[in-house]
């Protein structure tokens, strides 16, 4: 469902994608993972659409689609998620508004009718309990005044509410305890089904102990250097990425 | 004015207000003063009024137009103003479907042109004592207009504002609202004063006196088509242990210049929200003096200015803090598109005895275009040492994240920007707890924003 070839990316004239090839096919779960710097936030960006990543060489397709060609809220309303490593705050909307302006946008794209009232309620009801959210934080601002990990679990919360049919979590489990992190595995292992990939960044292996994945990857200097299965997160966790002689200094950017 | 008081003396704690002259007060053509001459001629009002009417001219006249060489001055501009010919006003007739509804039941009193209209106005059943209708002098007035009438351009400040001078010798009628001692009138009372265009200058006056203890709900709008001036001004007295919600909707034609003043004065233990929402007029602005004149007296000054092409909105408030206890919280926000420019001058003034005061002043500019202009002057002036007083103001356009994140949920980019305005400036609106007049005004705001449709529904509040 998603092709990547030979994707090439600056970023304020720097290079940083040097040439991924990668296809996930639905149903399918792969991890990324790699030093910081390597240019995995890169990636999920590009993928999303944000503005300052230049695409150079290669392309991206999304069930056969030119993702590159579509405008981020296309992107989305063809049921592309990013889970951002680095959520925004949006003082002055509710959480609770947006999601439902977020439903509702996807609706209109489908030319669907805005969502039942009702039907809306139970679904928010049903994914809050899912990922042990408050009911408090419906009415807050969007991520406004959040924790980390409140923000990090809002994010898996739109995303179950969202229900894409490609997400890509970028490092969504940094920075959480391991209750929070079983309950960021346990959005992704409740979307998990047939007809839908993930794309899961992650700079630690213990993630996978919960979400298995059927692939994983190592990105270093913006490069999949190595592919594997999920035995591949146990070596790096031992061994690091001393092995795949990381150039140093070279798009290296702690918490970028 | 029917009192027999030649010159109402100022009760203790008024500020002494100085008249400065200033020699670069541009002289006076005749034209205004055998206009007033004439206008004066046709009026027969009482000795006192004409009094009142008198000095305010002179006033005027000796303040002349404002330049830009005054500082109160500096950032309005009055140039467009000063070329047009300026007609006094005149009857016009108003179709009701185009006068703004706001709750079934509320006191509603109608001016066009400055001149106040009954068959457009309803008042309903008013308790005992209490008085809302035209302050225009008719023979028989009740005890309670008569009382009213003395506070009559007896509150300090704006000494010094020409168009509140022309307002004093000019104005035709306005809305009285009176409330005696410990009346709590819940209905709203609606004052919308209506300028039908034509280059007609209009000088609206507003009365509000509560006695003691009462308790009012005000909504005051100005609406109107064509070119105009409104010059209005509102005086506010409040007694000790009154409440008032005076709320200010400038919505008038894009064509419109609307220079305003309002006056407030409060007792002790006295609490006033006064939520100004301007949205209309190619310039629009309103000078606001507040005076806390007594223990514990609070005030919360929301204003929010929604600006675009050219148009220029400005507020100018001043607070005086003349008592210990007292609280003053002012937020004046702006959202600015295109060319559109708005100013913030905010004073706040702490007599030496006033302590215990609690100021705070914040003033928060979004810009929406490279070309948008946001003035921020907050100034103190804190003579008392035990005061907690503090100001800020910021000024920036839309988070690019922000809107990226509401672009990567699936909302297309100019509804993601016009949600971000809106919630900026719905915070304003959320202060408003007269519920019928949010409502309307968030409608007003998504449909200003061009909001989808579907999206105004999520943002119901
Ligand atoms: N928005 C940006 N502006 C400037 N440099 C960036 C930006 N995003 C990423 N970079 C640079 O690109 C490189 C890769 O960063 P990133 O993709 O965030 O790495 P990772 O997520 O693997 O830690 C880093 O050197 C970083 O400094
Ligand atoms: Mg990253």
């Amino acid at each position: 469902m998603l092709e990547i070839r030979n994707l090439h990316a600056t970023v304020e004239g720097r290079e940083i994608l040097n040439g991924i090839d990668l296809t996930i096919r639905p149903g399918e779960v792969h991890a990324i993972m790699g030093p910081n710097g390597s240019g995995k936030s890169t990636l999920a960006n590009v993928i999303a659409g944000r503005d300052g990543y230049v695409v150079t060489e290669g392309e991206i397709r999304f069930d056969g689609k030119n993702l590159l060609e579509m405008a981020p809220e296309t992107r989305a309303c063809e049921g592309l998620f990013l889970a951002f490593q680095y959520p925004v705050e949006i003082p002055g909307v509710a959480n609770l508004y947006f999601l439902k302006a977020a439903v509702n946008a996807v609706r209109k794209y489908r030319n669907e009718p805005p969502v039942d009232a009702m039907d809306f309620w139970e679904l928010i009801h049903e994914r809050m309990e899912l990922v042990q959210m408050a009911d408090s934080m419906l009415k807050r601002s969007v991520n406004e005044g959040f924790s980390g990990g409140e923000k990090k679990r809002n994010e898996v919360f739109q995303m179950t509410v969202l229900q894409p049919r490609f997400a890509v979590l970028d490092e969504t489990d940094s920075g959480l305890d391991i209750d929070a992190l079983k309950v960021v595995a346990d959005g992704v292992n409740a979307l998990r089904g047939p007809e839908r990939g993930f794309l899961v960044i992650t700079h630690y292996q213990r993630l996978l102990d919960y979400i298995v994945p059927d692939y994983v990857h190592v990105l270093v200097n913006g490069r999949i250097v190595r592919s594997g299965d999920k035995s591949l997160a146990l070596e790096l966790e031992e061994q690091g990425y001393a092995l795949y002689n990381e150039e140093p200094g070279r798009a290296r950017r702690v918490a970028a | 004015m029917r009192s027999t008081t030649r010159n109402p003396v100022a009760p203790a704690g008024w500020p002494l207000e100085t008249v400065v002259m200033t020699v670069t007060a541009p002289v006076l053509s005749d034209r205004y003063r055998s206009a007033f001459d004439t206008f004066l001629a046709n009026r027969r009002e009482p000795d006192a009024i004409t009094r009142s009417r008198r000095a305010a001219f002179e006033r005027f006249a000796m303040l002349g137009w404002p330049t830009r060489q005054q500082e109160a001055w500096r950032f309005t501009d009055l140039s467009t103003l000063q070329t047009i010919d300026l007609q006094p006003p005149a009857d016009a007739l108003v179709d009701a479907t185009a006068l703004p509804n706001l709750a079934s039941a509320a006191h509603r009193l109608v001016f066009i042109n400055g001149r106040f209209a009954p068959g457009l106005s309803k008042l309903a059943h008013l308790p005992e004592g209490t008085f809302i209708g035209s302050l225009n002098p008719h023979p028989n007035p009740s005890p309670s207009e008569r009382e009213a009438e003395y506070q009559l351009d007896r509150l300090p400040g704006l000494s010094q504002h020409p168009f509140a001078a022309l307002n004093g010798a000019f104005w035709e009628d306005g809305a009285l609202i009176h409330l005696p001692r410990g009346t709590m009138l819940e209905t709203p009372v609606h004052v919308i004063f209506y300028a039908t265009g034509g280059d007609r200058a209009v000088y609206p006056r507003l009365l509000l006196t509560l006695a003691d203890s009462a308790q009012a709900n005000v909504v005051v709008e100005y609406h109107g088509q064509g070119r105009s001036l409104n010059a209005p001004v509102a005086e506010l007295h409040l007694g000790d242990g009154a409440t008032l919600a005076y709320h200010q909707l400038q919505e008038e034609s894009a064509q419109a210049f609307h220079l305003g003043a309002i006056r407030l004065r409060q007792g002790r233990d006295s609490q006033t929200q006064l939520h100004l929402l301007s949205l209309g007029g190619q310039l629009a602005r309103t000078d606001l003096e507040v005076l806390l004149d007594g223990e514990h007296a609070a005030c919360l000054l929301n204003g929010l200015t929604v600006g675009r092409d050219n148009q220029a909105g400005n507020y100018y408030v001043r607070v005086d803090h003349a008592y210990p206890h007292g609280s003053s919280q002012q937020l004046f926000k702006s959202v600015l598109d295109d060319k559109a420019r708005a100013v913030f001058d905010g004073m706040i003034h702490v007599r030496p005895h006033a302590q215990k005061t609690d100021a705070r002043q914040s003033s928060r500019n979004l810009l929406l275009s490279k070309q948008a202009l946001a003035n921020s002057n907050p100034r103190l002036e804190i003579l008392a040492d035990d005061v907690k007083c503090g100001h800020g103001s910021s000024t920036g356009f839309l988070d690019p994240n922000a809107e990226f994140y509401l672009r990567a949920r699936g909302i297309g980019a100019a509804q993601a920007r016009a949600l971000l305005v809106y919630a900026f400036a719905n915070d304003s609106l959320n202060a408003i707890t007269l519920t019928p007049l949010r409502e309307r005004l968030t409608r007003l705001l998504a449909d200003r924003l061009a909001l989808d449709d579907r999206m105004t529904e999520e943002l119901k509040p």
